[in-house]
């Protein structure tokens, strides 16, 4: 499925009849095998009556296990496979069976292995032919595509250390791993592996018995306990190796005789130990993995253990289904569980080492590992600089391990990822990334990934510097393999992270991401066919990584806002996506999050920046400095915004109509005669709906501070546009859940809802109704002084709202009374004498500065207690409006022009934003320039870029104990712990 | 290792028969955690940046409580299946699987945990 490649059709056919011969020559071989059992049973004259019903028959049951899914089978065609065959013929006593056990192994990292097993007594001989599916270290198998990276590595690294790589070289030119090969490898390791593994899996043969598909051929395989000491010699290097051993080459030869029993006793574990404590070391392996996304899980459910049938009935009909002789069955019952650590080994004794391993690297004790100590004192992990040089080993297999070696190491450990830069793995990584094999290039993008992920810099530096970026985007066009897809998209949302990347990124992957992976997934179509319903977003891994990525590089300046914007159905294709997500009531997950955020982003001085702009400010506004479009102003662009001359006299009219006689509420939009598209979609009334679902239902705080932002955003500014998004907002009702939204727990929520109030207040019905409306709300978030209200909220917050405030009671004396009403007078004034913060005492300062300047409410504050004292000034503030101007962009403010005329001009100054200016609070303002969206200068943007890690930043943020982040980075965590029924 | 791993070195095995709730099939405790969740919010952990999956709470009578499973505990595996390093909602559908009537957990708890930390020594952290 998804390492199908189109291209590759030759190379299946070949493969396809590769394998065809291939079981030509083993059908070939058990003929010979039955022939020579044949002669056999002859001589020995016919042992007495096996309990079938066909004494004298052969029977045979082929077995063709069945692909867990088509990806399973297609991955095994994909590519022309390296088998390796092995048969072991084990010769005893009449009454013992003797197998044949032909193993054959595909590069591809699946084993069939076809089983000749004779058994003299019951004349039965069964062949089939099973498929070695990678296995978890709990020994159930992996899910496609997910490496066995255990077993991977650390075979590979083990045996390659100890024999320097030759015996990787050395074509292992007989199928049957010839016994001098078995013997060397055997005289190294003793018997390691097999005691190794047993211990540990030992565990798991309750689990393992009778599972639907690989179950009951792995492991309900009639394989007899003489057979598994082979397992670590003979079978285990080529499977976990896959490599030297060439397909055409096998034969069958005569295997070594083996005691019977050896080791049976320890292989052989109880159930009860079962469930005895035992070392937890495989979450590193597995973690090493990478985040495991819901493919790899969803794929094969088959796998599942619910699917297997209790040990305790072992006859369930999966069985018969499989051994249709009911006479094989019992002896198959009975034999199953000695062997089954012998099926097991092999794959499993690796995953188990690998973690102790990496529980001695907790410990201090990198290597050698505990068990390998005790096992053999010779053996020990390689160290990096090998594990690098193995990168660029000639045999491919040796390189896609050493990858996932590498990214098992990189977990979580910055240490070794600065290494491995030092050593310079990362060019040598990234060429892997157009190396053919789908392995090859999928372990290095999963090494690739854990690289680029954290704090350190200088790794996503180094991937970027040997051309990193276009490589990932290069495999991004080229495989359609789903998890290669993850694990690049995931490497690019981690390098997003960085800023100076992020043009490159944009520069190299911004429209082959659209293309590959937001389009497709978002469900939108370029010109949907009419008969076809449109299709809702898939909240996939692929995508939620992609708008990941994109959303961080959607806060780097008006230039990449710009090539976002433009970007060919980048921003249709996040609608479509967000409108999907409201339509299904799906709006709590990260991908929608990231959409948002991506929407509020470009959303960011839409009416400065698009194209045409110009022509829609509101000519009251005009004397605003720099306000104009600033790049590209293409007068011709705009020609979708139809009859421009005519609409915008219209749109200017009814606006000052609405001014003049508040009679906003009637004023309809202009009808237009195509469909918006494009960036045009960002500013149009329709999208105020999206948002205001957003902010309705979802629980995800990241997004509703995101589309509290978006509408901040749109309502700021001076241009036709804007004056058109504040009305709908209050036609489509989008104040009262504003309102609501105030009383949020998130600081951010607050904030954020806080300023687009600010904003929407612009327009003068919308600013009587909040302050008739939301002045409680606003009041209730203040502080009384010093105590702080158990929300907690942020200085930032605090200073939003009483900014906010600031506008909605300045020329509205009503507001004013309504502000004073709600007991707001008295927390004001403690704020102003009383705060620790002198922005808090500023903006507080600010308001009072405005209520006290309305002489018709002095007499109702004279009555309350209050005198002119308590809205003056204090002394030891420092002057406000005299740094006013160069603060102006009070981030708090952002969109807010200074001068927005009609009768505002006065307010401007009196606004507190000075307090963000050079009077010695510009640290503060720096900080709060990179959590808020608005400044002016352009550097303000970078606040979308990784909320929590401009959060860890903040000394008083509530949270104090950020995460540290998931392998991905700029993921942002939930704030809200999710909790779910099972 | 980075701040964020479990040592979790004790584990418990605790099966979990699903009770069947009209269409659903239900275990009886609900979980918290993921690596897309804030750990710094899970009530639970000791270490507050470890992601795993915790259990948050337990039905009454449920069959996660017969079965012994217990608030706070921590999720290792479910079937075979590391919960480590999951999303929230991955653990959720691995351990909601429609076709499995029975659960395996691997489960680790604090008083479990104590005695082996004792006996291992503290673990140097990068």
């Amino acid at each position: 499925m998804e390492d199908y490649d189109v291209r590759s059709a030759a190379s299946i056919l070949a493969s396809v009849k590769e394998q065809e011969a291939r079981f030509e020559q083993l059908t070939r071989a058990l003929e010979e095998e039955r022939r020579h059992v044949n002669l056999q049973l002859e001589r020995s004259n016919i042992p007495p009556n096996p309990p079938t019903s066909q004494p004298l028959a052969w029977q045979q049951v082929v077995m063709q296990e069945q692909s867990p899914s088509n990806a399973t089978s297609l991955a095994m065609m994909q590519e022309p496979q390296e088998v390796v065959e092995e048969t072991v013929t084990i010769e005893e006593d009449p009454g013992t069976p003797t197998s044949h056990v032909s193993v054959v192994t595909s590069d591809d990292g699946t084993t069939r292995r076809t089983e000749t097993k004779v058994t003299k007594m019951v004349k039965t001989v069964t062949t089939r032919t099973v498929r070695q599916v990678p296995l978890g270290p709990d020994g159930l198998p992996l899910p496609e595509g997910s490496s066995p990276l255990g077993s991977y590595t650390d075979s590979i690294d083990r045996r390659y250390m100890k024999n320097g790589g030759d015996r990787f070289i050395t074509p292992q030119a007989t199928s049957t791993l010839t016994r001098s090969y078995n013997n060397s490898y055997n005289d190294s390791y003793g018997e390691t592996p097999e005691s190794q593994y047993v211990r540990h899996y030992g565990l798991h043969d309750g689990y393992a018995d009778l599972t639907e598909n690989y179950g009951s051929l792995s492991r309900g395989v009639n394989f007899r306990p003489p057979r598994y000491p082979y397992l670590p010699n003979s079978y285990r290097p080529e499977n976990s190796y896959t490599l030297p051993i060439r397909k055409d080459d096998y034969g069958h030869v005569a295997q070594p005789q083996v005691p019977m029993g050896s080791s049976t006793v320890d292989l052989n574990r109880s159930q009860p130990e079962r469930f005895q404590a035992e070392p937890y070391g495989l979450e590193d392996d597995r973690r090493s993995l990478g985040p495991e996304e819901e493919e790899p899980y969803e794929l094969e459910p088959d796998y599942s253990t619910a699917n297997r049938p209790l040990p305790e009935c072992p006859g369930s009909p999966v069985h018969s289904q499989w051994y249709p002789d009911e006479a094989i069955e019992p002896e198959l019952i009975d034999e199953r569980h000695p062997y089954i650590h012998g099926m097991y080994s092999a794959p499993l004794a690796l995953p188990e080492r690998g973690s102790m391993a990496s529980l001695d690297r907790m410990g201090g004790r990198r290597s050698p590992s505990i068990d390998s100590m005790r096992k053999d004192p010779r053996w020990r992990d390689p160290d990096l600089p090998e594990v690098i040089a193995m990168l660029g080993h000639p045999i491919d297999p040796v390189k896609s391990n050493a990858a996932a070696y590498l990214q098992h190491l990189c977990y979580e450990n910055d240490k070794i990822k600065k290494d491995v830069r030092q050593l310079k793995g990362i060019p040598v990584l990234v060429g892997l990334l157009d190396h053919p094999k789908p392995e090859v290039h999928r372990k290095a993008s999963g090494a690739l990934r854990n690289i680029s992920y954290g704090k350190d810099n200088d790794n996503k530096v180094a991937i970027k510097i040997c051309d990193g970026i276009p490589a990932l985007v290069r495999l991004l066009r080229k495989t359609n393999d789903m998890e290669v897809r993850e694990l690049i998209t995931g490497t690019l949302w981690n390098l997003s992270s960085y800023e100076p990347l992020k043009m490159v990124i944009i520069n190299h992957g911004l429209q082959t991401l659209t293309n590959e992976v937001i389009i497709p997934h978002s469900g939108w179509e370029h010109e949907p066919n009419e008969d076809s319903k449109p299709r809702d977003a898939e909240w996939t891994t692929v995508f939620k990584n992609t708008s990941g990525c994109l959303r961080n590089v959607s806060s780097d300046g008006a230039e990449a806002r710009r090539r976002l914007r433009e970007c060919e159905g980048l921003v249709d294709a996040l609608l479509h996506a967000l409108q999907s997500a409201v339509g299904k009531k799906d709006m709590d997950n990260k991908s929608v999050e990231n959409c948002v955020c991506i929407m509020r982003n470009l959303s960011y001085h839409v009416h400065k920046e698009v194209p045409g702009a110009e022509r829609f400010q509101d000519p009251s506004a005009l004397q605003a400095p720099g306000s104009a479009g600033p790049q590209r102003k293409k007068k011709d662009d705009a020609g979708c915004f139809g009859g421009k001359k005519a609409k915008e006299e219209w749109f200017n009219q009814g606006r000052k109509n609405g001014e003049n006689d508040k009679n906003y509420d009637t004023l309809d939009l202009p009808k237009r005669s195509e469909p918006s598209k494009g960036f045009e979609l960002l500013y149009q009334p329709e999208v105020v709906r999206l948002y205001l679902s957003l902010l309705t239902e979802s629980q995800n705080y990241n997004t509703l501070e995101a589309a509290a932002g978006a509408l901040q955003n749109l309502s700021a500014g001076q241009w036709t546009w804007s004056n058109y998004i504040r009305a709908t907002v209050r036609k489509e009702k989008g104040l009262p859940i504003l309102v609501e939204l105030l009383r949020s727990d998130s600081d951010k929520v607050v904030r954020a809802v806080s300023i687009a109030l600010r904003n929407l207040s612009i327009d003068r019905r919308n600013k009587d109704l909040i302050g008739s409306y939301a002045m409680r709300d606003l009041v209730s978030n203040l502080p009384s002084g010093q105590q702080r209200p158990a929300k907690n909220l942020e200085e930032d917050t605090v200073v939003a709202i009483l900014n906010t405030i600031h506008e909605i009671v300045t020329d509205s004396s009503e507001n004013a009374r309504s502000l004073a009403q709600a007991q707001a007078i008295e927390k004001l004034v403690a704020i102003n004498r009383t705060s620790q913060s002198a922005r808090e005492t500023k903006a507080a300062s600010h308001v009072l500065q405005t209520v006290w300047s309305y002489k018709e409410l002095r007499n109702a504050l004279t009555k309350d207690g209050w005198n002119k004292g308590h809205f003056q000034v204090q002394a030891t503030t420092p002057k406000a409006t005299k740094n006013g101007k160069p603060g102006y962009d009070d981030t708090t403010l952002p969109l807010m022009e200074k001068n927005q005329g009609t009768g505002k001009c006065g307010s401007g100054d009196m606004i507190p934003m000075d307090e963000l200016g050079p009077d010695g609070y510009s640290t503060i303002d720096q900080r709060d320039k990179d959590c808020k969206f608005k400044t002016v200068d352009g550097s303000v943007d970078q606040t979308e870029r990784e909320p929590s890690k401009n959060d860890t930043n903040r000394k008083h943020y509530i949270r104090t104990n950020r995460p540290a982040v998931s392998l991905v980075d700029a993921c942002d965590v939930k704030p809200q712990p999710v909790d779910s029924w099972v | 290792m980075s701040a964020g791993q479990a040592f979790a070195v004790v584990v418990q095995r605790i099966e979990i028969r699903k009770l069947r709730h009209g269409d659903n099939l239900i275990l009886g405790f609900s979980i918290g955690g993921g690596i897309d969740q804030d750990p710094g919010q899970n009530p639970f952990s000791d270490d507050k940046t470890d992601k795993g999956i915790y259990v948050t709470r337990i039905s009454q009578r449920g069959p996660a409580e017969e079965a012994g499973l217990r608030m706070g505990d921590k999720i290792m595996q479910v079937n075979g299946w590391d919960m480590t390093m999951v999303t929230h909602d991955q653990a959720r559908k691995r351990l909601t699987k429609k076709n499995e009537d029975v659960v395996r957990l691997l489960v680790t708890r604090k008083s479990l945990e104590e005695a082996v930390k004792h006996s291992m020594g503290s673990y140097p952290r990068q």
